[in-house]
């Protein structure tokens, strides 16, 4: 036994894992009403009678093929860390379900207890589950529980010390007697080949150490043996030749006996077990109903008023986020301008502070908290509205109602979720996607992520559409959002005709019960993303701010006529003129700039822009300074408009791109960093052109469309050669 | 801990409820496909051999009852016990069931 002991959380997706996990060691993950919050594993402290034992919460899996990547990380983390024990949550009112994975955790010999979440639920339903009966057939204590309310927490831990101390030995299942005795085979041929993979070392010196060894090789190579007649692909593919011919004897002998596939055979002698033991410890009054969630999605999923809703919530969620934002914005940005620019600027002054430490520290860094204070209501009213949406549930019927639009770019229906999570942020919609069974679905559904505007965006949308196109702000920004998918889904069209031709995964997703979301839980989910974005955007901000402010201050002679000019204009005037036919003039390089300072992260774009923007003689601070300056540079709304379809498109920033490259690869990283900011150009030379017609734009107009032509020439070329 | 002899016993306990309703093959017209499956009806499943289903519970014996099923649209939407599953309609299209 370790001196920290660890405790895996293992389980179904939705059943209370991390909440038990946030329970148990106080801390405050992401807890949701949806499949697929937890896509890697994450640990935390408990300490309990003085002994700390460190809580790992796995993703939610339905079993240990490792069909998924989540289920792969579950799966890996229990086979090669090996925890002390492992908590498998249940739900008890659709038990027979939940138990198939503690069967197999149960195969696997792992030290386990079962935990029995949603007994309220249970309860309500009719259902009475007799857990000393179900304790005494499984081999290890089962305990009921009430995840959401007030759980017997020190109950449970007296019962974990216990059972880490003295590990409980779970039942075997046992086979039909035909498959038992192929299984007995393999299991030989494993033995004697000495493949036995998992077995570890004893962790204790004791004198027991060899035998408990040998024991846990002994199981874990019964597994082995039933997940090689299931047909596991990593373990067939780590088998030498020799044996793995005489293995696959006997597994066809298992199939011609049953006449099922053989990973059928052993599912459906798994189930076999199960009802056995379902029948035996478990009582329902009434046979299953149809229930309140039924009602509610013959509503909510009908084809008639299906897709009104759908497209009604999401519009409900922007109108929420700008018109709910907008007094808060002013009142945060005065406030916090008041405080760090006017008054900490002043007592520097009169501490004498040198003037340009007073404009690093009051104009810059004071001006940047206050513009990052300013980006906090409309992303907290946005993340407010996710929230309620994925605690009640009806995020799963959202990607319901999406998987026809999705059949028609290649994707599942699934997909969408990491989509939706990308109105969050595209990092966690990128680790999202890992959700997907198939590899070809993970990429191609990475790649379209970008395409959802992120909250970091929001305020960028917000300052810019607030400023150019006051009376109809909320339309335009849901514009915004609605022509991202309508990209995306244009991208998704033409890439499963050229490099993504083979069909997409299959769709299984489970339909959560709605449940009313609790006012705690919507404000722990908005504050943990709240956190997460004020402190990286804060970083992020503040160091692109000061990075700015040094550039302007050094000055090099390079200018007209060998004048000094600063840096910072030399480079966003060196590349403004690849901006122009979008309407972005040259003496408007400050926008160029704050395109380059959006690549470190998309907030920083408006914090560039106010820093930049400032007149040299204005007052510092002041708001109508800065939106003078930019109406004048900007010069029309439909250059302003062009510049908002660029940041909508253009690359994601530097921490996607990061986790494009650490999911997919530098080749896919790379990809949409090229075809996303050539899209951006594209598509906004083309708003600008066609908005502010010229004598020049007929010849703008052909050479997009050239551009167009030539892309999917590539990439049909590409395709045809290496088509996934 | 259970001796050798009561596992034995709960072991063909579970086998006695195992998918006797759904065992052995189907005759002619019996069974059909289960996107072919009408709304509201209730079938049992005979024959599924997705695995990824069958860890979510659809295995054979099971009682299942088509929630929503409309041709038109690319999934059918079933209920299994308390779960409710959106499915494939390709994945609905290879598991069999029989009615009544």
């Amino acid at each position: 036994m370790r001196d920290r002991p660890i405790i895996a959380l293992a389980g179904n997706p939705n059943v209370g894992k991390t909440s038990l996990f946030n329970a148990l060691t106080g801390l405050r993950q992401t807890v949701g009403n949806w499949p697929g919050v937890t896509v890697e594993h994450k640990s935390g402290l408990c300490t309990f009678n003085h002994k700390n034992y460190e809580i790992i919460d796995l993703p939610g899996i339905y079993s240990l093929s490792g069909g998924s990547l989540d289920e792969l990380v579950a799966r890996n983390y229990i086979l090669n860390d090996k925890p002390d024990l492992i908590i498998n949550i249940a739900d008890a009112s659709n038990l027979e379900r939940n138990l198939y994975l503690t069967v197999q955790l149960m195969e696997l010999g792992a030290p386990m207890l079962l935990c029995l979440s949603m007994t309220d639920i249970a309860q309500r339903n009719g259902i009475n589950v007799d857990t000393e009966h179900l304790s005494a057939h499984l081999g290890f204590p089962v305990i009921p529980l009430v995840m959401n309310k007030h759980m017997d927490l020190d109950m449970l831990m007296d019962i974990v010390a216990i059972s880490v101390v003295n590990p409980p030995v779970p039942a075997t299942i046992h086979y039909d007697e035909v498959v038992e005795s192929h299984l007995d085979k393999i299991w030989q041929i494993i033995l004697k080949a000495g493949l036995t993979q998992y077995a570890s070392a004893p962790t204790d010196n004791s004198a027991d150490g060899n035998a408990d060894l040998a024991y846990n090789a002994l199981i874990q190579s019964r597994w082995q043996a039933i997940k090689l007649i299931e047909g596991d692909p990593v373990l067939s593919l780590a088998m030498p030749t020799e044996p793995k011919e005489q293995i696959n004897k006997e597994i066809q002998a298992i199939a011609k006996h049953r006449g099922q596939e053989p990973a059928a055979v052993i599912a459906d002698d798994r189930y076999g077990f199960i009802r056995g033991l379902a029948k035996d410890t478990v009582k329902r009054k009434n046979p299953h109903n149809w229930t309140f969630s039924d009602a509610v999605d013959k509503l909510v999923l009908s084809g008639v008023v299906g897709l009104p809703i759908f497209f009604g919530v999401m519009y409900l969620v922007f109108l929420i986020a700008v018109k709910a934002s907008a007094p808060f914005i002013s009142i945060i940005s005065s406030s916090l301008s008041w405080l760090f620019v006017e008054q900490f600027g002043l007592v520097l002054s009169a501490l004498s502070a040198p003037a340009w430490l007073n404009f690093i520290l009051s104009e810059a860094l004071g001006g940047g908290i206050a513009t990052i204070g300013s980006f906090i209501p409309p992303i907290f009213f946005i993340y407010i509205s996710l929230s309620i949406l994925e605690d009640s549930g009806y995020m799963a019927r959202a990607a319901f109602i999406a998987d026809k639009f999705m059949r028609k770019i290649g994707l599942p229906g699934k997909a969408f979720i990491p989509l939706i999570v990308g109105f969050g942020c595209t990092v966690p919609a990128i680790m999202a996607t890992r959700t997907l069974e198939s590899p070809r679905d993970r990429v191609f559904a990475s790649i379209l992520t970008p395409f959802i505007s992120c909250g970091a965006k929001l305020p960028v949308y917000t300052f810019l559409v607030m400023l150019f196109f006051p009376r109809r702000a909320d339309l335009v920004i849901f514009g915004l959002y609605m022509f991202g998918i309508v990209m995306a889904m244009l991208t998704g069209f033409m890439l499963k005709k050229t490099i993504f031709k083979s069909e997409q995964g299959h769709f299984v997703m489970e339909l959560p019960p709605y449940h009313v979301p609790t006012f705690n839980g919507i404000m722990l989910h908005t504050w943990h993303r709240l956190k997460d974005f004020i402190l990286r955007a804060g970083k992020t901000i503040l160091l692109v701010i000061v990075v700015i402010n040094v550039f302007q201050i050094v000055q090099l002679p390079l200018g007209e006529n060998g004048k000094s000019t600063p840096v910072l204009e030399l480079g966003g005037k060196l590349l403004t003129p690849l901006l122009s036919p979008m309407g972005i003039k040259q003496d408007n390089w400050p926008a160029t700039v704050a395109l380059i300072s959006g690549l470190f992260a998309k907030e920083a774009i408006v914090g560039t822009m106010q820093s930049l923007y400032e007149s040299p003689n204005g007052e510092a601070g002041q708001e109508s300074n800065v939106h003078k300056n930019l109406k004048t540079s900007f010069g029309s709304q439909a250059s302003a408009l062009a510049f908002l379809v660029f940041v909508l498109l253009y690359s994601p920033c530097a921490a996607a791109l990061t986790m494009l490259f650490k999911e997919h690869g530098s080749k896919w990283m790379l990809f949409a960093f090229g075809y996303l900011t050539a899209l951006a150009w594209m598509l906004a030379t083309l708003t600008y052109q066609i908005l502010a017609f010229n004598a020049s734009s007929p010849s703008w107009i052909a050479i997009i469309l050239g551009f167009f032509i030539l892309i999917y020439y590539n990439l049909h070329n590409i395709g045809s050669k290496h088509a996934i | 801990m259970l001796s050798n002899r009561n596992r034995m016993r709960l072991r063909n306990f579970g086998r006695h409820f195992n998918g006797r309703r759904g065992m052995g093959l189907c005759k002619q017209g019996q069974c059909l496909n289960l996107d072919k499956l009408p709304e509201g009806a209730d079938a049992y499943i005979t024959c599924n051999r997705n695995i990824k289903t069958i860890e979510r519970g659809l295995y054979m014996g099971m009682k299942i009852s088509m929630f929503r099923n409309d041709e038109n649209e690319p999934n059918v939407i079933v209920a299994v016990g308390d779960a409710r599953y959106v499915l494939d309609r390709r994945i609905a299209m290879d598991i069999k069931v029989r009615t009544g």
